[in-house]
């Protein structure tokens, strides 16, 4: 249901960051490159996006942390079949997606996570950014609040000290009254001086005590304000505790990987215990913070409601309410885990774990012993003959012998498709199994049954381990491969590292025909080194990959599709270049010129002639293909060799058709690009001699005065005439100047002018 | 008047009775057909602000044939001028209009001038035309207008047919290109496209030879273009219903009781 169709690998080894990388659409990706360029980087991140598992010596020095995207395609519609509840906005994205990404993020514990991207997660994102600006606005409220009630709280006590200050000040007054000497005056004098003060501070008195309550009675409606923003403030310290926390570890965490990265040398075993205590702290404080974030998010959500009037019940009840509101019960992390669980399998294929052994017992094949050597060979090799256990159960030996027999000329006959080779001249070999049973001498096994498998020719029969490393690898590899496509009811996108390393040329070559046979079923992408293992006229197969710095292996790894081979560096592409020999030198070919593929050769006079006729002097190349079915393959010679190109595509049924190819095949990067790479006519120009109006295809042409109402290219081939003379005297007139440019009617020169529009804009 | 005088039969008349009328009738209904061909004038209604046709055929069936295509966009008109008369010049201009249909229904966008080379090969190609003398020597005189109706810009394209303009009183001659539809003697080249912006109440005026080709009875003598241009001035203030009467009485007087030299058709329209 999904199929990988573009991967995003960052922070992995010597990659930093490949941008998006379509995969071949006809399901077979090849990546090519120098050692150490990064391909198997590619792979390998490519299957620890579908383990999640890796180890400190993927990391990059900087120690920046690994991510993989992969985009799938999918059927429209489906997405809403799998996901629980979407809700009606996410339903209706969903409904409308014909692809899907997901992205694997590993933290510094090395764990990971899955989660949504693209579309679905910028929705989420959005839903989030949402909840995010409403606590904003509430904490900002909140802090507002609780500044408000701390001033108020000041002004209070203000006021109780001044109240103090003035009863203090009113009872030394009472004092004066109840009959003291001061000094040599009656007390009478003294009160008399003083009582002249004694309303004001009475008065003021009063102000205070109508102030306090006034304080106090605000400070009492918002006594629960307060207690939201205290409790909201302990959260807050408990939350920057589990970040300093997580910092420190996190520097330990680093020091590790520094370790592995940059010293290069494995940790230490008894630092391992310690190790493990370090990252069980990571996770619980990770796992810490987060659910106390939650009670932060959650509480200030309810402090809202209390702000806005609410009782601390009503706000319990309704901060629920809110956050289903803003926040989707599904998150980029839970649909992830959701639509990862129908990712295609990734599998890098191992060449010497799934070698055939010379004996397995049935026992271990029946128990599914995989430790069992050549375990997983031997069960391709019954998948392959679509044998269960049920097989061997036959009551008859003779019957089962001869069951046997037959399997074992089929699959050799199959395997003949795919393996050319000979010993001699005509001497293929033939593959076998046997079952048999364990006589007396093997203690404990006796009687028990075993397969044993051979791989015979006309001169010897041989156990698999007595054959080359090329026949053996070559067989696993065939196996693995159509058992994969046999017995899979997933997806699977294989992974496979320089295949047949060890095989012949012509052998190479039947890696490829295992890769056709398997493709419709399987995705496959492999590294080569190989110009067999690359197809000639399939170059939109390629991606190259290569060091940013060529000079340098700790740059970082790019990769370039097969329209940027251009870029890439002339060791990159000798797998290329070994199958398209070196590109011609002088003007012809150029790379100091913008190549332009054209359907034929007369296309190419006529092309060339409107060049001459209206003197432009723009570096274009006009390049012919022999016919237009060979285009692809000239744009698959002209990527191989790193030269800009563009095609130029009239409207006739085939350069249509050729048209959707390139598209869908040889081009299949983005689709800017691919407007700019074909150049399509307008529809009133099936060839390149419609660009001359009738009137001028008569006069200059034809030299003709017959009537002609269809267009120019269709009456040279309903009259068959010889159209590549034709065209090619005019070019050749035009160069000996009888035909001038003024010679044309402005229907002509409007057409001509749009031509050398279209070369004007190649760059 | 008798059904001989009123159709101006010619060599009918040479023709047994029974025959006779057998001929006429048959020319009458191909009469219908080929007017039936030709658009309903009151299709141009909506897209000019006035207009006429003055159709006068010399015999029952026309050389002369007059054209109108209309889109939101686009508005299409023609006069053509067949060579000859009666049956081979109708033949010819229902070949005419019947390639001005096909030319504008595959593409309303095209220029005045392309949409005369692509109507000159059609009629090449059907006549069999190659340039050799042997050659059917049939063509179309014909000036085609396309109004560009938002922008008010009309393109012109002649063959052997100029265009009258009257603007503010003034009027002015459009050349047409010296080629006719179909072979003749010089080699074929492309007909040219003018381009005028056309003001509100400018007056256009496509018409065929037979008005100023016409002898008059008194004088024996071509009623000759200069005097033709000359008299479409002179109406030029009348709306144009009344220029088509004026014009009908002028030439009728001009012609007297001779007999009609030519077809004549007089199309007339006001922006």
């Amino acid at each position: 249901m999904m199929k990988l169709k573009a991967f995003r690998i960052r922070n992995f080894r010597s990659i930093v960051d490949t941008g998006w990388q379509n995969i071949s659409p006809d399901n077979i990706t090849c990546l090519i490159g120098q050692n150490e360029s990064g391909k198997t980087s590619v792979l390998e991140s490519l299957k620890v996006f579908y383990s999640g598992i890796i180890s400190e010596d993927v990391l990059r020095s900087d120690l920046s942390l690994p991510e993989v995207s992969c985009r799938f395609t999918i059927p429209k519609g489906w997405l809403i079949n799998i996901t629980d509840n979407p809700g009606t906005e996410l339903k209706e994205l969903l409904s409308g997606l014909t692809q899907l990404e997901l992205t694997r993020s590993w933290i510094a514990d090395l764990s990971s996570v899955i989660n949504v991207s693209g579309e679905i997660s910028q929705y989420l994102d959005s839903l989030e950014d949402a909840w995010r600006i409403y606590l904003n606005d509430v904490t900002i409220k909140l802090d507002e609040e609780m500044i408000s009630i701390r001033d108020l709280e000041t002004t209070f006590s203000g006021l109780i000290e001044e109240e103090s200050d003035i009863r203090s000040k009113l009872s030394e007054n009472e004092g004066a009254k109840s009959g003291f000497w001061l000094f040599w005056k009656k007390p009478a004098e003294v009160g008399n001086q003083k009582n002249s003060h004694f309303p004001g501070l009475k008065n003021k008195l009063n102000e205070i005590k109508k102030q306090k309550e006034e304080i106090n009675e605000i400070l009492l409606k918002k006594q629960l304000i307060k207690r939201a923003g205290e409790k909201w403030k302990k959260l807050e310290e408990k939350c920057t505790q589990a970040d300093n926390h997580l910092k420190n570890i996190s520097v330990k965490l680093e020091e590790r990987h520094q370790k592995m990265t940059l010293l290069m040398r494995p940790v230490e075993d008894e630092e391992d215990y310690e190790w493990k205590e370090v990252l069980y702290d990571f996770r619980k404080t990770r796992s810490d913070r987060e659910i106390r974030m939650a009670e932060i998010e959650s509480h200030i959500a309810f402090s809202g409601y209390i702000i806005d009037g609410s009782t601390e019940e009503e706000a319990e009840k309704m901060v629920e309410e809110v956050i289903q509101s803003y926040r989707s019960h599904l998150n980029s992390a839970i649909l992830g885990k959701k639509y990862f669980d129908y990712s295609p399998v990734f599998e890098l294929f191992e060449d010497f774990g799934s070698l055939l052994p010379n004996r397995i017992d049935m026992e271990d094949i029946i128990s599914g012993n995989v430790n069992v050597e050549g375990y997983k060979a031997a069960r391709n090799f019954l998948s392959l003959a679509q044998v269960d256990y049920s097989f061997f159960q036959q009551p008859s030996s003779r019957i089962l012998k001869q069951k046997i027999e037959n399997l074992n000329h089929t699959l050799t006959h199959n395997f003949h498709d795919f393996w050319q080779q000979s010993i001699g001249r005509n001497n293929k070999i033939q593959i076998q199994f046997e079952l048999d049973h364990y006589n007396a001498s093997y203690e404990g096994k006796a009687g028990k049954p075993y397969l044993e498998f051979w791989i015979k020719d006309e001169g010897e029969r041989l156990y698999p381990k007595q054959r080359s490393r090329g026949v053996r690898w070559f067989l696993s590899f065939y196996m693995e491969l159509m058992a994969s496509a046999n017995i899979r009811d997933k997806q699977i996108v294989l992974l496979v590292d320089e295949p047949g390393v060890s095989l012949h040329a012509r052998a190479q070559e039947d890696v490829l025909k295992v890769f056709e046979k398997i493709k419709d079923k399987i995705q496959i992408i492999y590294t080569t080194h190989s110009p067999h293992l690359v197809e000639i006229n399939k170059l939109h197969r390629v991606l190259a990959v290569q060091r940013d710095d060529l000079d340098s292996r700790r740059s970082a790894s790019r990769i370039l599709d097969p329209l940027q081979l251009s870029l890439a560096s002339p060791d990159t592409l000798t797998p290329l270049q070994s199958i398209l020999g070196n590109p011609m030198g002088g003007e012809e070919f150029s790379s100091k010129r913008f190549n332009l593929i054209v359907n034929d050769t007369g296309s190419f006079y006529m092309l060339n002639a409107i060049i001459l006729l209206m003197g432009f002097t723009g570096k274009v190349c006009v390049i012919p293909s022999t016919n237009v079915s060979s285009i692809p393959l000239l744009c698959n010679i002209m990527m191989g060799w790193g030269l800009d190109f563009s095609v130029l595509l009239f409207e006739n049924d085939d350069e249509i058709q050729i048209a959707e190819l390139l598209k869908n095949s040889v081009f299949k990067t983005d689709t800017n690009n691919k407007t700019e790479l074909i150049i399509r006519m307008p529809e009133n120009f099936l060839n390149s001699e419609d660009l001359l109006s009738t009137l001028d295809f008569k006069n200059h042409l034809l030299q003709s005065r017959e009537g002609i109402t269809v267009p120019n290219s269709v009456y040279i081939r309903e009259k068959e005439l010889p159209r590549n003379f034709i065209l090619s005297r005019f070019l050749s007139n035009v160069k000996e100047g009888k035909i001038k440019a003024t010679d044309f009617d402005e229907e002509t020169l409007e057409n001509f002018k749009l031509i050398t529009g279209v070369f004007g804009e190649l760059k | 008047m008798s059904v001989e005088k009123q159709d101006n039969p010619g060599l009918l008349s040479l023709l047994p009775d029974k025959e006779m009328k057998d001929h006429i009738a048959s020319l009458r209904y191909a009469k219908m057909i080929q007017h039936a061909l030709m658009p309903n004038p009151a299709m141009l209604k909506g897209m000019l602000k006035d207009y006429f046709i003055l159709f006068l055929p010399r015999d029952i069936v026309s050389g002369d044939f007059y054209y109108a295509y209309c889109t939101r966009q686009k508005m299409c008109i023609a006069a053509g001028d067949c060579t000859g008369h009666g049956v081979p010049g109708a033949l010819m201009s229902i070949l005419g209009i019947s390639f001005l249909n096909e030319i504008m229904q595959s593409d309303v966008n095209l220029n005045a001038n392309r949409i005369l080379n692509l109507m000159r090969e059609k009629i090449m190609k059907a006549l069999h035309q190659t340039g050799d003398y042997r050659d059917a020597q049939d063509s179309i005189d014909i000036g085609i207008c396309i109004i560009d109706c938002p922008t008010g810009k009309l393109q012109y394209s002649g063959a052997n047919r100029p265009l009258i303009m009257i603007r503010n009183g003034e009027l002015s001659e459009f050349k047409p290109d010296k080629m006719t539809l179909g072979v003749a003697p010089i080699r074929e080249a492309s007909f040219t496209n003018l381009c005028i912006e056309t003001k509100p109440g400018d007056s256009f005026y496509l018409f065929s030879d037979g008005f100023s080709d016409q002898f008059g009875e008194i004088t024996d003598k071509k009623f000759k273009y200069k005097h033709f241009k000359r008299i479409i001035h002179s109406f030029e203030e009348l709306p144009m219903e009344q220029q088509k009467q004026r014009l009908e009485c002028a030439f009728n007087e001009w012609k007297g009781n001779t007999q009609q030299t030519d077809d004549v058709l007089i199309v007339g329209f006001q922006l």
